[in-house]
């Protein structure tokens, strides 16, 4: 197991950091868009919305980037847990509610017809994506990383 | 465990690159944040009004009619049957003069929808903004397909009648481009979150009216 352990990081980082990268590049290509998303989850105020939505993909990206390098693995992945925690929040508030509206995930959102908002699969997805950065919070060694030495003194013998 | 961890060795590159990251993304942030407040220095078109969400305003001095505001964007299939269902009848409602009607042009689908809403804009400044509007929506093309280019714009004026050279300039200058940015900052502060998006006398119309001529009819004149 412990020799198996960097490479199931390496995974972690690969498939959490692309997810962030390429959901914060298809969002910063149409900024309105991600602001108009963020605002139909009803959930901030429209002037606080209106600024997440544009620093969002920002923050999705440099995320992405550090966690597929492996550069500060244990913070950013923490962070990348917890931005796809607000997720399944926004996303349960938003089907609790009644709300009908897309993701936005990836690029696209707002409003959509009554009853074709699909939300279990990404609520499901973004726990999944928030399972593998607290797996990457508590073992943050993997292979290929640009972390030299271990950020947790213990976790050689914690193994 | 292979690679064993080297306490002595520092964190040198990995310290560089988290600093460059983070450098370049606040780098891009900044500016791009900036970019989406309303610029007060936007050149106008004729019969635009700021307070009234820099939309494209007919009727704007009539008191005691509804006030209908539309915003919509021109690459938007959705839109393009709405004006199809609705379009006449806004149309005469503007030219009977029994409702003060506000176009609000957004630009979030794409760079076409940018420079269609920036056109729409050169054609208001020679009074044909009502059938530029639905010549273009006639002829929509795919989003993002690149078949909208400035070129394409001045013919689709043509053929509505608007051969004058300051439109052709307008268009080719993108004259109005910070003003489509600005109908677009406005639409986000008015919480419209999908286009096309009716709003008679400040209130959200029922979405299900939109493409039921009685219906619409009806609601607009409950006001």
């Amino acid at each position: 197991m412990k020799a198996v352990m960097p490479w199931l990081g390496l995974l972690s980082r690969l498939v959490l950091g692309g997810v962030l990268l390429a959901a914060g590049l298809l969002k910063y290509q149409h900024l309105d868009k991600s602001q108009m998303a963020v605002r139909a989850y009803e959930m901030l105020p429209i002037a606080v919305a209106n600024f997440i939505g544009i620093v969002l993909p920002f923050a999705e990206i440099g995320l992405g980037i550090l966690i597929i390098l492996g550069a500060g693995t244990r913070i950013s992945a923490a962070l990348g847990s917890l931005l796809m925690l607000v997720f399944v929040i926004g996303i349960s508030q938003a089907w609790a509610r009644g709300l009908s509206i897309d993701c936005g995930c990836f690029g696209g959102g707002g409003q959509v017809e009554p009853g074709t908002a699909n939300y279990l699969p990404e609520l499901l997805r973004d726990a999944g994506l928030a399972a593998l950065g607290i797996y990457l919070f508590r073992f943050p060694q993997s292979k290929f990383a640009l972390d030299k030495s271990p950020q947790s003194p213990n976790l050689e013998k914690g193994i | 465990m292979s690679a064993k961890p080297q306490p002595g060795k520092d964190n040198f590159t990995r310290n560089l690159v988290i600093g460059v990251v983070l450098g370049v993304v606040l780098i891009m942030l900044v500016p791009t944040v900036i970019s989406k407040q309303t610029k007060s220095s936007a050149k106008i078109p004729a019969s635009v009004s700021a307070e009234r969400g820099y939309g494209i305003v007919f009727n704007g001095d009539l008191k005691s009619v509804p006030v209908i505001d539309l915003y919509e964007d021109f690459q938007c299939p959705v839109c393009a049957q709405f004006e199809g269902a609705q379009g006449q009848y806004i149309e005469s409602l503007i030219a009977e003069k029994k409702a003060t009607v506000v176009f609000h042009t957004l630009s979030f689908i794409g760079t076409e929808s940018i420079i269609a809403a920036n056109a729409a804009a050169c054609s208001a400044d020679e009074d044909k903004f009502l059938a530029l509007h639905k010549m273009l929506y006639q002829t929509q093309p795919k989003e993002n397909s690149g078949a909208w280019t400035n070129e394409a714009l001045v013919a689709a004026g043509g053929s509505v009648g608007i051969k004058s050279k300051s439109y052709k300039e307008c268009v080719t200058n993108g004259t109005y481009a910070d003003w489509v940015s600005n109908v677009q900052a406005s639409a986000a502060k008015a919480n419209v979150n999908s286009t096309p998006t009716v709003f008679i006398n400040g209130k959200e119309a029922d979405r299900n009216d939109y493409y039921d001529p009685a219906r619409f009819a009806a609601a607009v004149e409950r006001g």
